[in-house]
């Protein structure tokens, strides 16, 4: 049926003895799916109908919404759409959730954003964050590295699964960045009149375009209302909600600060200031070979075995204070010289300790690293990084040094 | 030229109308009645986007202007599915059961499919900004007497939220009815009068009450109405409350077309023309000043300008009779949120005398059959209040506009332009549910059956034709046939349940007093008493196996009158049955005593 007939396009059928017309939407499994004029969509079981005509669809269906914003002007922000949510629309065909080839233009008006600053975008990829890749991170990095050297902040649209990890990859990708470098995202699509993503967006925004911020950070909904959005530094955060708008939580570490409705913003003192005076440094490789293992009562230990003799470099998220069993412990102490092997907790708040049991002197001994209140995803991140870029000596050595402020002693809540 | 007032109008009136489903809401596990606790708020702004053929919807921008925050309040009965928080779960099966069997009813043919759609709503409402609905069933009718009402569709969709309060940009909102599964019917426009309007509504909700399930409270059935006349175009009102007002509404809202169809002729017959229709302000702030005038004054303290505009051949059609353009005027400017307009026909008054009136008729230039109207707005707004006001007169020539208005009392309000079908796209979140033959083939068997034979079915149990009729129309029957099933006394349930109308926790109470007057251990007449007051029950079950105490205790009483008795023989009834009722009301049965009363008595006679 659908080789011959196109979207929207008006069709008269039978069906169930009586004559329904509609426009052609699409065909899902047995379901043939037709727009009624009053703006329903209605399925009807291919079987029991029989198209009576199908003509072409008008022009006026023609998608036009779409118009392109202002231009190349030296300094302010450039979006840069990754994919996500925020910069998904409805495939009305499929009626599945599918990223916008132009973002921009969906979510503001132009008079909008010009109240905002000198705004451009560009669409690196149209990915789900689950689809994104350490390649993907790199590219992300050269991208921020080539616009800050024309003198521009940045904002990154992306989506909020994976957000905290490329924001982490950023983080320690660029050394001394020049510009803000801004995450954001939404929880509820664009296409929806409640999304979050026009507040999440012009806060992120005004921040790029005004602060001095030198953390990598991400800008999301702080509570349920519309009130203020939370500025995190971007190895600190972490989704902790599946769907709620203010998923995103600073752990072990305060926010930087806020942004309230009318884009005031204000920053705390615990980030980084942009200083111009020393050189931006870029750091584009990353090894893959580096695993996040997280441990279980009753892993068998073949499995554990195998991920750790496969990777390079591994971080375990282990229970409590950072323990896994003992007979781990031992396995693992073959590779004292050959590999990094670093510890988190999987409580997340707090500080891995393994000096209170003897279980973890026994993994002190067997040379695995306490990586104190990391969080496991930056840890992972962090050592990828490091054993790309740098030798295996001082990988080792940087790995439990605090380089982004992902590391600390002292914890105040 | 003969007026069209006076000519044969012909009435086009299409019914919708909205049934509240009990249990559970339709797109989370939440209860559909809480227990009225308030655990906390949040708020919201929404914003218009682009709909599913690319035309950012009419009403929904008009909402947009308003620049509203929406606040709500969490109640014990909403989750984060109303929050908006977390995408909808799949419906509850009952509830799409419910609506299946409503479509049957109305001989509906059944969707293969449910689609559901989001129908883009930015009052701030729904905290999704959108509505989801789904149409059941398709091409159906509706047997009113003799004549079929066609029925459209059978929509089962989620009910918006209460609006709670409003003040300045701020609406309030409970999140308590959010999401309870309504199903609305929708008929043709088949329906010629008020009056049929009103019957139908009626014996339409006594026919998808019979499915049970659906709420009895007031607020849990509104009907919306469409109304067009011949020359008019389709006019939507939302929100009548009751089956009374849809007739006056109706009938309102018939005489407001009309004198809105007169209105184009005059204004053709003046020679307006939409190339006239140009609204100029100038501004009189600095001569109005010295003017006594308190609107006006207080309008310039705030910082408004004071414009006044030629209304092009509108004189005398802006109030006068039944001419009330100038309403219809300031109705599209509150939307905005911008009262006070002043127009000619309502001069001299406002502190703006002759002298002024002739003032500003002349700066303005207007001819003989010109009105004129005052504002006092911020410049910023002048524009967008220019334009609204150029539209609004436009219309005028041409009748009645597509639109759609609320029901206040008995008038009827603009609220917005008619929404267009592009403000429907799909509900991503919820997958197609497919319809199939065994769910159709189990609704068909658990069908209720039609009003007559239901009527007819109560009436075998000895419950009074009237009685039973009122029953389904406040759908109570089915509780009235569960207590006539297990305690009899048919005449005295029907009338008693429809007239106290229990809610569902009642239905306790009602079984323990009808079980107690089935058991002859009440009178009839306790029976008010104790369904108000059911903390007496206690008493009255312990006094009711006190009963041969109370016998006994009647028999003293009277015993104690005994030279009473001696003296006037039978004529001492009415004075001793008087003493013993004030103290035996309401423990026994009237019959009850006063036969004992007699027999007491008797006996004392024939002892002598």
């Amino acid at each position: 049926m659908s080789e011959t007939i196109k979207f929207m396009s008006k069709v008269t059928l039978k069906w169930k003895g009586i004559t329904v017309s509609g426009r052609y939407i699409n065909e899902i499994g047995d379901f043939i799916i037709i727009k009624l004029d009053n703006g329903y969509n209605m399925s009807f079981k291919k079987d029991g109908i029989e198209i009576i005509e199908a003509l072409e669809p008008d022009a006026q269906f023609e998608n036009n919404n779409h118009k392109k914003v202002n231009g190349n002007k030296v300094g302010g922000v450039v979006i840069i759409g990754t994919g996500g949510t925020i910069a998904s629309y409805v495939d009305y065909k499929t009626g599945a959730v599918k990223p916008l080839k132009n973002f921009q233009e969906a979510l503001f008006n132009s008079e909008e954003l010009e109240t905002l600053g000198n705004i451009e975008d560009e669409i690196l990829f149209n990915i789900f964050s689950e689809d994104m890749e350490p390649d993907h991170w790199i590219e992300m990095a050269r991208k921020a590295y080539e616009r800050m050297k024309e003198g521009k902040a940045l904002v990154f649209a992306h989506g909020t699964d994976t957000m905290s990890f490329s924001a982490s990859a950023l983080s320690f990708m660029i050394e001394n960045n020049h510009y803000p470098i801004i995450f954001t995202g939404s929880q509820r699509s664009s296409d929806r009149p409640s999304s979050d993503a026009y507040f999440n967006l012009k806060g992120a925004i005004k921040l790029a375009a005004t602060s001095d911020l030198g953390d990598v950070s991400v800008v999301m909904h702080s509570d349920m209302s519309d009130d203020f959005l939370s500025i995190h530094k971007g190895v600190r955060v972490r989704k902790m909600h599946t769907s709620r708008r203010d998923a995103f939580k600073s752990i072990n570490d305060i926010e930087l600060g806020r942004i309230d409705s009318m884009l005031n913003i204000k920053l705390n003192d615990n980030y980084r200031k942009i200083k111009r005076e020393n050189d931006m440094i870029l750091y584009d490789k990353f090894e893959k070979m580096v695993s996040l293992i997280y441990y279980y009562p009753g892993m068998d230990k073949e499995i554990f075995y195998k991920q750790i003799d496969k990777s390079k470099g591994s971080i375990i998220a282990g229970t409590g204070l950072g323990h896994i069993k003992n007979e781990f412990v031992h396995y693992l102490s073959q590779y004292r010289d050959e590999k990094i092997i670093g510890v988190t907790s999987q409580c997340l708040y707090g500080s891995v300790n393994l000096n209170v049991y003897s279980t973890g002197r026994n993994m002190l001994s067997a040379g695995l690293i306490p990586l104190k209140d990391m969080l496991p995803e930056t840890a992972y991140v962090k050592l990828g990084f490091l054993l790309g870029n740098f030798e295996f000596q001082r990988a080792k050595e940087l790995l439990n040094t605090d380089m982004r402020g992902e590391i600390s002693d002292r914890r105040t809540n | 030229m003969r007026s069209l007032t006076d000519a044969q109008t012909d009435v086009r009136i299409g019914l919708e109308i909205h049934f509240q489903l009990k249990g559970e809401k339709l797109f989370c596990r939440c209860p559909t009645e809480g227990k009225g606790n308030k655990l906390g708020s949040f708020w919201r702004k929404l914003r218009a986007v682009s709909g599913e053929v690319s035309s950012v919807d009419k009403a929904a921008v008009m909402e947009m202007e308003k620049e509203r925050e929406f606040h709500y309040e969490i109640t014990d009965n909403s989750c984060l599915v109303e929050f908006d928080e977390e995408p909808p779960h799949t419906p509850n099966g009952e509830n799409i059961d419910a609506a299946i069997k409503a479509s049957l009813l109305l001989n509906c043919k059944i969707v293969d499919a449910l689609n559901f759609m989001r129908k883009i709503v930015i009052d701030g409402s729904n905290t999704s900004g959108f509505q989801r609905t789904a149409i059941v069933g398709i091409n159906g009718y509706f047997e009113h007497g003799n004549k079929k009402i066609g029925i459209s569709t059978v929509c089962l969709e989620e009910e918006a939220s209460r609006k709670i309060d409003e003040k300045d940009n701020k609406i309030y909102y409970s999140l308590e009815r959010l999401g309870i599964p309504l199903i609305e019917v929708s008929t043709s426009p088949d329906i010629s009068s008020p009056k049929e309007a009103r019957e139908v509504a009626k014996n339409l909700g006594m026919l998808i009450r019979r499915i049970g399930k659906i709420q009895r409270d007031v607020d849990s059935i509104r009907q919306d109405l469409n109304i067009s006349i011949n020359g008019g175009n389709r006019v939507e009102i939302k929100g009548v409350q009751s089956l009374s007002a849809i007739e006056t509404v109706l009938e309102n809202e018939i005489k407001r077309q009309k004198s809105l169809i007169d209105i184009s002729q005059i204004l053709k017959q003046r020679g307006l023309n939409q190339d006239d229709i140009r609204i100029e302000f100038i501004d009189i702030a600095h001569e109005a000043i010295k003017w006594n005038s308190n609107i006006i004054r207080k309008g310039i303290e705030q910082g408004n300008k004071i414009f006044i505009f030629k209304l092009p051949k509108l004189k005398g059609l802006l109030k006068n009779g039944n001419y009330r353009l100038g309403k219809e005027l300031a109705d599209r400017l509150r939307v905005i949120g911008i009262g006070g307009m002043i127009h000619s026909d309502e001069l001299p008054a406002y502190g703006i005398n002759e002298s002024m009136i002739s003032w500003i008729r002349q700066i303005l230039n207007l001819e003989e059959n010109d009105a004129f109207g005052i504002i006092a707005i911020p410049e910023s707004k002048s524009a967008l209040v220019k334009n609204i006001l150029e539209e609004r007169v436009a219309q005028s020539l041409d009748g009645v506009p597509a639109e759609t208005r609320a029901a206040i009392g008995d008038e009827t309000r603009f609220m917005r332009p008619l929404p267009g079908s592009s403000r429907m796209y799909p509900e991503t979140d919820i997958p197609l549910i497919i319809i199939t033959k065994e769910m159709l083939e189990k609704n068909i068997k658990d069908l209720p059956k039609g009003v007559d034979e239901r009527i007819k079915m109560l009436e075998s149990l000895g419950i009074p034709k009237q009685e039973a009729m009122v029953s389904l129309d406040l759908g109570l029957d089915e509780i009235i046939e569960e207590i006539v099933k297990k305690y009899g006394n048919p005449t005295v349930a029907s009338s008693f349940i429809n007239r106290v109308r229990p809610k569902e926790k009642d239905k306790e109470k009602l079984n323990i007093i009808f079980n107690l007057l089935n058991q002859g251990k009440i009178p009839k007449e306790a029976l008010d008493t104790l369904y108000q007051y059911p903390e007496k029950l206690e008493e009255l079950i312990t006094s009711s196996k006190q009963t041969p105490q109370l016998e006994n205790r009647i028999r003293e009483i009277v015993q104690a009158r005994r030279e009473l008795i001696l003296e006037r023989g039978e004529n001492a009834f009415k004075p001793i049955m008087g003493e013993v009722m004030k103290e035996m009301r309401g423990k026994l049965e009237g019959q009850i005593i006063s036969k004992i009363v007699r027999d007491e008595i008797d006996k004392i006679i024939h002892e002598k």
